[in-house]
């Protein structure tokens, strides 16, 4: 039986077929998914923030961001056993879940995403799949068998991507 | 700037204070709003590290209406309130005459102004008790409100809070309504550079 492995907020989990890695209730927070089909290995990283830069290195945790986050992912599973020329990565949540109103407008869920993409540019990881923006959260499942990842959102039909 | 997880248990005492003063006048309001009585469990001041904050209410998937607000003044923050899907339904069964809204998601512009204002008087009455202990004028900003998953509307929530710290400094009070069986959940999170303000204000730097 597959154990299915929940990833919170800056945190950050890789694990193999036939295993699952969750992230549930997931609304400005962007999950970076990597997968390599062939040793079929995976993981996830539950990243909150876009940039480490400008805190003090001692105090970052590197999971929480996208720019310390996405490396460390890479580096984890690398020690793992991935073949690097086959692994690609997928984007899920980055939502705004408030509406802007007078008082109160944020871009943080976009600017997570966008670091994110940054991120697997700079180690040269393709995007192979997104689920991202808009304004409802979301939760998911990456099963390590396929590297497919359900996506759950309130009031709408299942997605795969 | 204090640590959140290093904070004194004198000063947990008066954050726990503040939760006592603020949710009990906003308690107040809001039966006076819904001309019933209301409980109020006893009100928390807790120190979360993050894996803790996506359960808070009932786990991560949880259906709730956040109404979010700022704080703003000498000291800024935010204040949430959740309000689980049967509660929300139920508090504009009894705001609005003949609302027959069975879906959060369905609700209308009067539903959904109707429970902004609830959040304006429960942000307004707590930060105004605040006001007043602290001699320190604090306002709270229109409030902005979405349905979905707990976990979800608390990243949000607190993603900018987090920057250095795992760990969330949270004012939590709940109200219940026996009766009618309604819940519904406050949170105060004042943003950590403002955290040595608050505690001068009062009295426990």
């Amino acid at each position: 039986m597959p154990v299915v492995y929940p990833v919170g907020m800056a945190d950050l989990r890789i694990a193999r077929n036939p295993d699952v890695l969750a992230a549930y209730g997931v609304g400005s927070c962007v999950i970076v998914a990597m997968y390599d089909p062939k040793s079929r290995i995976g993981g996830l990283v539950h990243i909150m923030l876009p940039d480490s830069s400008g805190i003090e290195q001692e105090k970052v945790n590197p999971k929480k961001f996208a720019d310390t986050g996405v490396p460390l992912l890479f580096q984890t599973l690398s020690h793992a056993g991935i073949f690097r020329g086959s692994i690609w990565a997928k984007l899920v949540g980055g939502a705004e879940m408030f509406p802007p109103n007078e008082d109160f407008s944020s871009t943080i869920g976009q600017k997570n995403v966008e670091a994110a993409r940054l991120a697997l540019e700079k180690i040269g990881i393709p995007i192979m799949a997104v689920e991202i923006g808009g304004t409802s959260g979301r939760s998911l499942e990456l099963k390590l068998e396929t590297g497919m990842i359900r996506v759950n959102i309130l009031g709408e039909t299942v997605k795969d991507i | 700037m204090p640590e959140i997880v290093n904070l004194r248990r004198d000063q947990l005492d008066a954050l726990r204070e503040v939760g006592n003063i603020g949710s009990g006048n906003a308690a107040t309001a809001l039966a006076q709003f819904l001309n019933r009585k209301i409980d109020m469990a006893v009100p928390q001041a807790k120190i979360l590290p993050l894996s803790d904050i996506p359960g808070l209410v009932g786990g991560e998937e949880e259906r709730v209406m956040g109404i979010y607000l700022r704080v703003m003044g000498r000291m800024t923050g935010r204040f949430l309130l959740l309000i689980p899907e049967k509660t929300t339904l139920k508090l504009l069964h009894t705001l609005i005459p003949g609302c027959t809204v069975d879906q959060p998601m369905a609700m209308n512009e009067l539903e959904r102004s109707c429970l902004r204002e609830v959040g304006n008087i429960l942000a307004g009455s707590f930060m105004n008790a605040l006001s007043v202990l602290t001699r320190t004028p604090m306002l709270n900003s229109l409030p902005t409100m979405a349905f979905d998953m707990a976990g979800a509307l608390l990243d949000a929530v607190i993603a900018e809070m987090v920057d250095v710290s795992d760990h969330v400094l949270m004012i939590e009070a709940s109200f219940i309504d026996n009766l009618e069986n309604m819940k519904m959940h406050i949170f105060l999170l004042p943003d950590p550079d403002s955290l040595g303000t608050l505690l001068e204000l009062l009295g426990v730097k």
